[in-house]
């Protein structure tokens, strides 16, 4: 009786130090046809829970890549990928992923998208209003019976927002999620964003090649360089929020950052 | 729906026009004679008869239903076998490259063989009568829903299972769940193929003697020189043929949501 109580007790001090997400030496090698793709290579890192960071970094550098095995959907050649004090070892509704793409279920509305991860999860008689609620979180009311091919590409990303936000995830993973939005729509979804995180506290890592995005929405930007994709340096956004991009702290900072590329 | 202009909705409808009244005007000039093709009253008259009057009153009189329902339960029979066969098996090669890898050649080799090559085989081995034509049938309709299932399962957008695993789909319920409804559009089409195919190769199975079924009808009134009897034979196929296209796609759409999406 003794020693499991103990355990108990001891359990939230533990979870404390524990990084949310820990990449433990992580590469990822793709054949070629001249061998071998180094893609992702010997990468490192720690995110705290509730953490939001951006990984930022040219086209191609495996930033989708690096989502992808933290995702669990491919495997890391090298190296260990810890969730708390899991290991990674396949796909998982604790790690929700928005697509660069779009992938939705092409065959489902709006709202079968929301609810189909959640069938599973949430009740029956609570998951009409879990998903409604959801549908209002992103906005989308007005759109529930339409189908993916009849919405725009900046509503289909809130569906893919909305579709795992139903699930809590303790984890967000987010490629790209609103590269293809026009700059007005962008700043809507990334205010959207900021407001349910401030909300809810998800871990989040963003991936972006926006300079201007990463500032205004990251605790922290992880830098990548390509050939071999790595780390090349992690730099701490200590800007107040909420962000403003007019603001001589903002601006001073994006120099910085871009003398940094 | 859009309201089409009048001249629109005609224009389907000039070509049999005009062959109907070329056909009338060869009966009644006697350009034609009417043992190589009866004029158009007839036929219908013809038509009458052995769809409606009552049965034993005359030649072929009244024999319709029981020739159509032969033909198709062994439709119903072949097909059937064909999907319960086809879209397995398709699912698998187009998952599992094993599996294709396994089937392709063999698939490919027997597909090249005409069908009516298997008739003779057939009758040696089934014997006259429904279980040759129930296999010619489910051997014709097999490689149209084999093949497209096959193809729309494997150009299945990777990232509908990455999202579906990370919404915690498994892999059994990915078929039903992703699989399927992503493949639809192809998969149907193979329904449909496969079904017009059925009808092709039930005639065939049905010239060989059998004593019923609308085949066996053509053939029948091809030795007694009945043409009337014929062209009513092959109307009413071309109709069921079409019913039964449509029947298919009404039922996918009745339970499929994909299916009934995928337009
Ligand atoms: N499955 C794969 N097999 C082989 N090579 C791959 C595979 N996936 C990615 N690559 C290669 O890895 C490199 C990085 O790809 P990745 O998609 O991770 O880049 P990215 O940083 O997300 O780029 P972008 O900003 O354009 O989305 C590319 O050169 C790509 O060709
Ligand atoms: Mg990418």
């Amino acid at each position: 009786m003794n020693k499991p109580l103990q355990l108990i007790r001891t359990l939230p001090d533990i979870k404390k130090e524990q990084p949310a997400l820990a990449i433990r030496k992580v590469s990822k090698i793709f054949p070629s046809d001249d061998g071998y793709l180094n893609v992702v290579d010997n990468v490192s890192f720690d995110i705290a829970a509730g953490e939001l960071v951006c990984l930022l970094g040219p086209s191609g550098c495996g930033k989708t890549t690096l989502l992808k095995l933290i995702a669990g959907f491919i495997k890391p050649s090298a190296g260990d990928i810890q969730i708390q004090d899991r290991r990674v070892s396949r796909p998982g509704p604790d790690r929700c992923v928005v697509f660069q793409e779009d992938a939705l279920f092409p065959w489902l509305t709006v709202s079968e998208n929301i609810a189909f991860g959640a069938k599973g999860l949430i009740p029956k008689d609570r998951l009409a209003a879990e998903v409604d609620r959801h549908l209002e979180m992103v906005g989308l009311g007005a759109f529930r019976d339409y189908l993916p091919k009849e919405i725009s590409g900046g509503m289909k990303q809130r569906v893919a927002l909305a579709r795992v936000l139903i699930l809590k995830p303790q984890l967000l993973l987010m490629d790209e999620p609103f590269g293809a939005l026009d700059a007005q729509t962008r700043e809507d979804m990334q205010n959207l964003l900021l407001s349910l995180w401030e909300e809810f506290s998800h871990t989040i890592v963003f991936v972006t090649h926006d300079l201007v995005e990463a500032i205004t929405m990251a605790d922290r930007i992880l830098l990548m360089g390509s050939n071999p994709g790595k780390i090349r340096s992690e730099i701490p956004v200590n800007l107040s929020r909420p962000r403003k991009k007019e603001s001589n702290a903002f601006h001073s900072f994006f120099r910085n950052l871009r003398s940094r590329l | 729906m859009k309201k089409l202009r009048p001249y629109r909705q005609i224009l389907p409808w000039i070509i049999p026009g005009i062959l109907l009244t070329v056909w009338f005007a060869a009966c009644r000039f006697g350009w034609v004679p009417d043992y190589l093709l009866p004029d158009p009253f007839r036929i219908v008259k013809t038509g009458y008869i052995y769809l409606f009057a009552q049965a034993d009153s005359g030649p072929y009189a009244g024999r319709f239903l029981a020739d159509a329902s032969a033909s198709l339960l062994r439709v119903g029979f072949g097909f059937s076998l064909a999907v319960v066969t086809g879209i397995p098996l398709g699912v698998l090669s187009g998952r599992v490259a094993t599996c294709r890898r396994l089937m392709s050649a063999t698939v490919n080799g027997l597909r090249a063989v005409p069908g009516i090559c298997w008739l003779p085989l057939a009758l040696v081995w089934f014997g006259i009568g429904m279980r040759t034509t129930v296999f010619l049938v489910a051997l014709a309709a097999f490689f149209p829903i084999y093949i497209n299932t096959a193809a729309g399962t494997r150009q299945v957008n990777p990232l509908l299972y990455q999202a579906g695993a990370m919404l915690g789909v498994g892999r059994i319920r990915g078929i039903f769940a992703i699989l399927l409804p992503a493949a639809m559009p192809q998969i149907i089409s193979g329904l449909r193929l496969g079904l017009g195919l059925s009808w092709a190769y039930l005639v065939l199975g049905e010239l060989t003697g059998v004593p019923n079924g609308l085949g066996a009808v053509i053939m029948d009134a091809r030795m007694l020189g009945r043409i009337d009897i014929i062209i009513v034979g092959i109307i009413l196929i071309a109709i069921l043929g079409r019913l039964s296209d449509l029947l298919l796609n009404t039922t996918l759409c009745l339970f499929f949501k994909s299916a009934r999406r995928s337009a």
